[in-house]
């Protein structure tokens, strides 16, 4: 038996392992004033992991390793490097936060480039075995991050309660895979894409499907399964909150949609009208919850809620009516990439507002803007970004999810489209409240008015690499299309 | 025959420790039971041929896993997580009801559906699934190499993480 | 005799499902996670016996490795739980009550 390993297709991952074991020692030589070499080197490497990603796109060539389950394509590639820079802004935003309330630095840094490891891995995926180590390898350091504040009881329960509901659903998605396998005997997309074709109408084939999107569901926060996510957000590290909205869920879609995408096409009739449940609960579960919010990260929460029925859209909708996936394929990753850029930016503002007011209470944030006026700039661009007000990049993401439904036509996607539609105008009040607090409303208590309460440098790195990147798209949106026609050439494997 | 008689006595005592895990009031006899279901389906591995698997079992869950659940009772200490009042609000015990229902019924689909899983069951020891160290080892360092170090990578950073997070010396509380 | 993969799958479901109502029915966290551990050794069974039944080793290697991540898994969640349990001393999950969904 003769096996080939294709280094250069493995190199953002070896450089991302190779970054681990480098903060994994200096975290042990180092004393405590010097600890912040880690967090540069965490940074530093996550940018190395950059490279090869640009080497690999511009040879452009799909490469395949261990029979097809390991393959390095296009839409690999823009995933690697969607997750990179998320995971890019989010080591920015740790850095003083970290240092600061003086958590454990070295650990928390190996487990969250563990965590991206997992994703890059699993972006690559093309089977069962492998998606489930990746799955697992990404969220396995978030348990333990969740809670890293260990003097608070919030923190606790939070990686208690995202423990309990990961590995719950963990065992519920192996047990569906576990069916699959048994049912077809392949472990393998391609395999699995020929063994389930039109077998949709066998109980133990839809037994399968729905405990696979059940325990995908809980990953990427759907209703009814996302009632850990608003705890686990309030009480985990703001910046692991971050990281678990954009990254995690991320991750979780692209699971998602490469099981449905790649290995389950033939049964659509099956999984279509669960995930149009999905999708139109979660916009609406969520967007009426995050009414009642008056505390800015739990509204985050729930706002990331709604944004995932939004993604679970274009796919929803293609499915049902049976259209062309590879359309809806396209607008999904697009939003997934706006949604990423734009939410990581609004939660390093939370981090860099909380500095000033100490607390996360919307009241708290009354009148922000009249002591920081740049600081409150940043919220409305955020906040209306996630809104979907143009020319901010937000606009381009719904536009795409409603230009791939009007494609796929069809009586029930048209519903599907204004229910999204509702929801956005839901949406927008409570996001245009937040900005309505910050600049309109009287200050109800004292800003920390001192030099600490200033945003750190790499904070502000982060702030204007977002901004940057929200404005930029929403006035280009040809910055992001590629990112959509690149995911087209999806290699099946095998 | 053999196959036989091995599954009918460890297929209970597998159900009885499962059952013993969910409705023990002190949590040592649910880890009791647990183990019990352990061994049985360890042995139920050996009947399928999973040699290997079956070793790995015995070892990894049954002494590390389980030592390590006893431990932590121990150290949170028994008197605390023993015989707490767990009478449950009505509207849980209904949905407890409906979701055993539920899965109950699916299952009951599929067994109606597919209870000959496979088309022809082997009468022979077929020699692609006699799983023994070296069968198993094949495959897992080469085609699923990769897999094998992310696991290991995994298991490292468990280790670690779970120190750092359960270590109080030094750290503001 | 072979037990067809039948039966062993009905008793795999029957795990399951027992399982399932551990964590419904149960508030302490350690047995609720006892029962994940019940669910998951039932998708071992599941797993073992149809790669069996389809005379295929993959099912093994599939096996081993959610074994391997299992065991990781209960390291995280004990040191969650044993975090937790230091600051304060119950293992109910409904007296964690600080956040409220």
């Amino acid at each position: 038996m003769t096996f080939t390993i294709d280094y250069l297709a493995l190199a953002p991952e070896l450089v991302i392992v190779g970054t681990l074991l480098v903060v994994f020692t200096l975290d042990m030589v180092l004393t405590r004033p010097k600890k912040f070499w880690i967090a540069t080197a965490a940074v530093a490497g996550t940018a190395l992991a950059a490279i090869p990603l640009v080497i690999l796109g511009v040879q452009g060539e799909t490469r395949s390793m261990f029979d097809g389950s390991y393959v390095v394509d296009e839409f690999a590639l823009v995933l690697k490097g969607l997750f990179i820079v998320a995971a890019y802004l989010v080591l920015l935003m740790s850095h003083h936060y970290i240092e600061s309330e003086r958590y454990y630095q070295g650990e928390y840094y190996f487990l969250l480039l563990a965590s991206v490891l997992g994703s890059l891995v699993m972006a690559s995926s093309r089977d069962l075995i492998i998606l489930f180590i990746g799955l697992e390898l990404t969220t396995a350091p978030l348990f333990l991050l969740t809670g890293w504040r260990k003097g608070d009881a919030k923190s606790n329960e939070a990686s208690l309660k995202y423990f309990i509901l990961g590995v719950l659903s963990t065992a519920i998605l192996l047990y569906g895979m576990s069916f699959l396998y048994g049912l077809t005997g392949e472990i393998t997309f391609s395999g699995l894409a020929e063994a389930t074709a039109g077998r949709g109408d066998e109980p133990a084939m839809v037994m399968a499907i729905l405990f696979v999107i059940v325990g995908f569901g809980f990953k990427i926060a759907a209703v009814p399964f996302h009632f850990w996510a608003p705890d686990t957000y309030e009480g985990a590290p703001t910046p692991i909150t971050a990281y678990l909205s954009v990254n995690s869920k991320i991750a979780g879609f692209v699971a998602l949609l490469l099981m449905l995408y790649i290995a389950l096409p033939g049964v659509s009739e099956v999984w279509a009208p669960a995930l149009w449940i999905l999708a139109a609960l979660s916009m609406t579960v969520g967007n009426l919850s995050a009414l009642r919010q008056t505390n800015i990260v739990r509204l985050l929460a729930y706002s990331s809620v709604a944004q995932a029925g939004f993604m679970l859209v274009p796919f929803a909708a293609a499915a049902v009516v049976g259209a062309d996936l590879e359309e809806a394929f396209a607008a999904t990753v697009v939003y997934l990439a706006i949604y990423a850029v734009m939410n990581l930016g609004a939660f390093a503002v939370v981090i860099a507002g909380a500095r000033k007011t100490r607390s996360g209470e919307l009241s708290a944030w009354a009148g922000l803007a009249q002591v920081d006026s740049r600081l409150g700039v940043l919220v409305a661009v955020f906040f209306f970004s996630l809104a979907g007000i143009p020319p901010l990049a937000g606009w381009f993401a719904k536009f795409a999810m409603f230009r791939s439904v009007m494609i796929a036509g069809g009586t029930t996607t048209v519903v599907l489209a204004v229910i999204a539609a509702v929801n956005a105008v839901i949406a927008l009040y409570y996001y245009a409240k937040v900005v309505k607090t910050v600049w309109v409303d009287d200050p109800t208590g004292e800003f920390v008015e001192d030099v600490e309460a200033a945003p750190a440098v790499s904070l502000r790195l982060a702030l204007w690499v977002s901004l940057a990147l929200t404005v930029a798209i929403g006035f280009f949106p040809a910055l992001v299309t590629f990112v959509g026609d690149a995911s087209r050439v999806i290699a099946v494997g095998g | 025959m053999v196959e036989g008689i091995l599954f009918v006595l460890m297929a209970v005592t597998a159900l009885a420790g499962a059952v013993t895990v969910v409705v023990a009031r002190n949590p040592v006899y649910s880890a009791m039971g647990l183990l019990g279901t352990l061994f049985s389906v360890a042995v139920l591995y050996v009947a399928q041929l999973a040699h290997f698997v079956a070793a790995v079992q015995v070892i990894v869950y049954a002494g590390a896993v389980m030592t390590l659940f006893l431990f932590v009772i121990m150290f949170i200490g028994v008197d605390t997580s023993d015989d707490r009042d767990e009478r449950l609000p009505m509207q849980r015990f209904w949905v407890g009801i409906l979701a055993g229902v539920i899965v109950l019924l699916a299952a009951g689909i599929t067994l109606s559906g597919n209870f000959d899983w496979v088309p022809a069951a082997v009468e022979t020891i077929p020699e692609a699934t006699n799983g023994t160290i070296q069968a198993i080892a094949e495959p897992l360092f080469t085609d699923w190499v990769l897999a094998f170090e992310a696991t290991a990578l995994l298991l490292t950073i468990s280790a670690a993480g779970a120190i750092a997070l359960a270590h109080f010396k030094g750290q503001r509380t | 005799m072979i037990v067809s993969a039948g039966y062993y799958m009905a008793l795999a479901a029957a795990l399951f499902v027992i399982g399932a109502l551990g964590m419904l029915l149960r508030r302490n966290v350690l047995v609720m996670f006892m029962c994940i551990e019940l669910m998951l050794n039932a998708v071992n069974l599941t797993l073992i016996s149809a790669g069996r039944a389809l005379n295929d080793l993959n099912g093994q290697v599939a096996v081993f490795f959610i074994l391997v991540v299992a065991a990781a898994e209960v390291v995280v969640g004990l040191a969650i739980i044993v975090a937790i349990f230091r600051r304060r001393s119950t293992a109910s999950i409904d007296e964690l009550s600080e956040l409220r969904g």
